[in-house]
């Protein structure tokens, strides 16, 4: 089943998810990118119903893009995070509501500060120092609690990031087998090896 | 399960002796499992009025948007701030709009009045069910996961003419302790009091069970 | 739905043998006493029964209960206790202890574990080393001796109340000192009478009349709450006294 992880560190946010892509009880695909470079210093992990996931993800690309190019400047991760929270609320009371959660990880070069958003299918938002979503967040969540250090370095994250996938696999019936992780930092988005 | 249990969350407001108190606790859940525990329900909306929303979380967010605009429109086409009693029937309107399709929170509205002919400034509380009916309560008003508990602790420790420090221990003691008893409320509080003069913010810690 | 015949089933009807009377009760335990209290409404749904139905009951000079919850399971589940504890009377010419009577209890309850008595009790009074004692049950006779309990309608006021003013939850003592283990009897009248007025105050199934059995260790005197009336057996063991208050009626 889908997980996805994040943690923020040192200047830094720390964003995995796994990369399967299956309907009912089959695999269809296990190299799926499932999180997007929304802008140079914003990341966003999606997770949930097939077909919503990728349509919302896309739309929220789009725009965001859009908003880049007509104000030469992207969208600071608290905005970015406010409107897609927004989106996702409005969609939520309309006829066909998009079944998305995500996990929005950003570096806001104005204040040199990292940020990271919890946000689910509802709309409900929360800033906070580690996330998760899917199963995979019942073992996270409380790995988390007793080692996540928002003063961490890089390979400190990368070191508990190991420690609740490692977990996740060991405990979980359906753990999932692959995570992509990124990173986004004062020098822009990039892509880890665990 | 309930709409208005899905995330947790408790809030209470209390009168005291020329000042008012409104404090909520931190949690933010998905039903069982706690998710965030900074999650603040309480906002300000003048120099001397708070609204707290606990419920459903989206509708936390959406109606601390909505109640900003709102607000920001009735002081720019009025050009003064608006006061707590027509804050509350503003807080009313803007939840009836949504009669048969509601916000799931229920409002706690905590400020300081001020009289046209006097400007002496008097306490103000109300609380409002989830499609905006009023409650003006002389005492104190409470909602959220918790509010059986808040009733029975306040209804025990509050007193008329509590002074701000006084207010405050008293709010604190009945907040903590009836989350403490709430699965679904806890993990910290914040507290403020509504003075004259300022407005006193504390965050407390609490049991993390 | 038009057009499509109704199919005919037999009307069932469903005998439901149980109700919610409300009411609430409370003990607390002292170093050496017990108070235990229950409210004396009886209703069901919004009609009031009665004013005064009596919800706490003395079964020794030692030991009270209190039983909240479907009165007519409470009144038949105190009158069986009463006629085993007669019975244990005659087979050894004394008065069964606290602790034994709460396993008693249990017993009872869990032997009706597929067709349980709708009731949560609580029992009071005083331990075979003096102390004052409250163990509480919930309807199949999981219990747990503890320092002080409330149940029923009102419990979630009045629990959380006794946590900050009986276990003193989310207080700090001032330096150098610590909260006291047990409270004087006269603090303890207060806060049950204080208990029992907020959650009238706040709930609809609470109020008229407030019953508070006192139950003293053997040698100790009521010292201040002398009003009390008695209703022990005995005058030279432990002793029984019933104080009323009256609660708001409506």
């Amino acid at each position: 089943m889908e997980c996805s992880f994040a943690l923020v560190g040192k200047d830094y946010v720390l964003v995995a998810a796994d990369t399967t892509a299956a309907r009912s009880i089959v695999k269809m695909k296990v190299d799926e990118d499932k999180i997007k470079t929304l802008s140079p210093h914003l990341l966003m992990a999606y997770s949930g119903e097939p077909g919503d996931t990728v349509q919302f993800a896309e739309y929220i690309e789009r725009n965001i893009r859009l908003y880049h190019i007509r104000n030469f400047h992207p969208l600071r991760p608290q905005s970015a995070a406010a409107w897609v929270r927004r989106s996702l609320a409005q969609s939520l009371r309309s006829r066909s509501p998009y079944t998305v959660n995500l996990l929005l990880g950003g570096y806001d070069v104005a204040s040199d500060a990292p940020h990271l958003y919890w946000i689910d299918y509802l709309g409900t938002q929360a800033a906070v120092p580690f996330a998760s979503h899917g199963y995979g967040s019942y073992f996270a969540l409380s790995l988390l609690d007793r080692y996540h250090n928002p003063d961490g370095t890089l390979e400190e994250g990368l070191a508990t990031l190991r420690r609740v996938i490692d977990e996740t696999a060991k405990r979980l019936v359906v753990a999932p087998g692959n995570y992509k992780v990124k990173v986004v930092d004062k020098n822009g988005v990039r892509e880890v090896a665990l | 399960m309930s709409i208005m249990e899905y995330n947790g969350g408790s809030v209470i407001a209390m009168v005291g002796k020329d000042c008012v108190a409104i404090a909520s606790d931190l949690r933010l859940g998905n039903q069982a499992l706690t998710v965030a525990t900074n999650f603040e329900k309480i906002f300000p909306v003048t120099d001397r009025i708070y609204i707290g929303l606990p419920g459903l979380a989206t509708d936390v967010t959406t109606l601390r948007e909505r109640f900003r605009y709102r607000v920001n429109m009735y002081t720019i086409k009025e050009s003064r701030t608006i006061e707590p009693s027509t804050f509350a029937h503003l807080v009313s309107s803007t939840l009836y709009e949504r009669r048969f399709g509601p916000y799931f929170i229920e409002p706690i509205i905590a400020g300081l009045e001020r009289n046209p002919a006097t400007g002496e400034l008097s306490p103000y509380i109300a609380g409002a069910d989830l499609i905006g009916c009023l409650n003006f309560a002389k005492d104190f008003v409470v909602a959220g996961t918790a509010s059986d508990k808040l009733f029975g602790v306040a209804e025990g420790l509050w007193e008329p003419g509590l002074e701000p420090e006084d207010l405050f221990e008293t709010i604190s003691q009945t907040l903590l302790n009836a989350v403490d008893r709430d699965a679904y409320s806890g993990w910290g509080a914040i507290v403020h009091v509504i003075t004259k003069d300022k407005v006193i913010s504390r965050t407390l810690k609490g049991r993390m069970d | 739905m038009p057009g499509t015949p109704s199919i005919q089933r037999p009307t069932q009807h469903q005998f439901n043998p149980y109700s919610d009377n409300g009411g609430t009760i409370l003990a607390i335990a002292g170093a050496d006493f017990s108070i235990i209290a229950g409210d004396t409404r009886q209703s069901e749904g919004y009609n009031i029964q009665t004013r005064y139905a009596p919800k706490v009951f003395r079964l020794t000079d030692r030991a009270v209960l209190a039983v909240n919850g479907f009165a007519a399971d409470g009144n038949m589940f105190v009158k069986k206790v009463k006629q085993r504890l007669e019975w244990y009377r005659h087979a050894h010419a004394k008065d069964m202890p606290l602790r034994a009577i709460a396993r008693l209890i249990q017993t009872m309850l869990y032997a009706q574990r597929f067709f349980p008595y709708y009731v949560y009790n609580i029992l009071g009074g005083i331990e075979e080393d003096g102390s004052g004692a409250v163990y509480s049950f919930d309807p199949v006779g999981s219990y747990e001796r503890e320092t002080c309990r409330a149940a029923g309608a009102a419990q979630s006021l009045v629990q959380p109340f006794l946590d900050n003013q009986v276990y003193f939850k989310n207080q700090v003592p001032p330096p150098g000192r610590a909260h006291p283990t047990h409270l004087p009897l006269r603090d303890v009248l207060d806060i049950v009478i204080d208990a029992f007025t907020s959650a009238t105050e706040r709930h609809i199934e609470v109020g008229d009349g407030l019953e508070m059995y006192i139950v003293l260790a053997k040698g100790r005197t009521l010292q201040g709450v002398e009003a009390a009336q008695e209703i022990s057996a005995r005058t030279d063991g432990e002793r029984v006294f019933v104080l009323r208050r009256d609660l708001k009626k409506d």
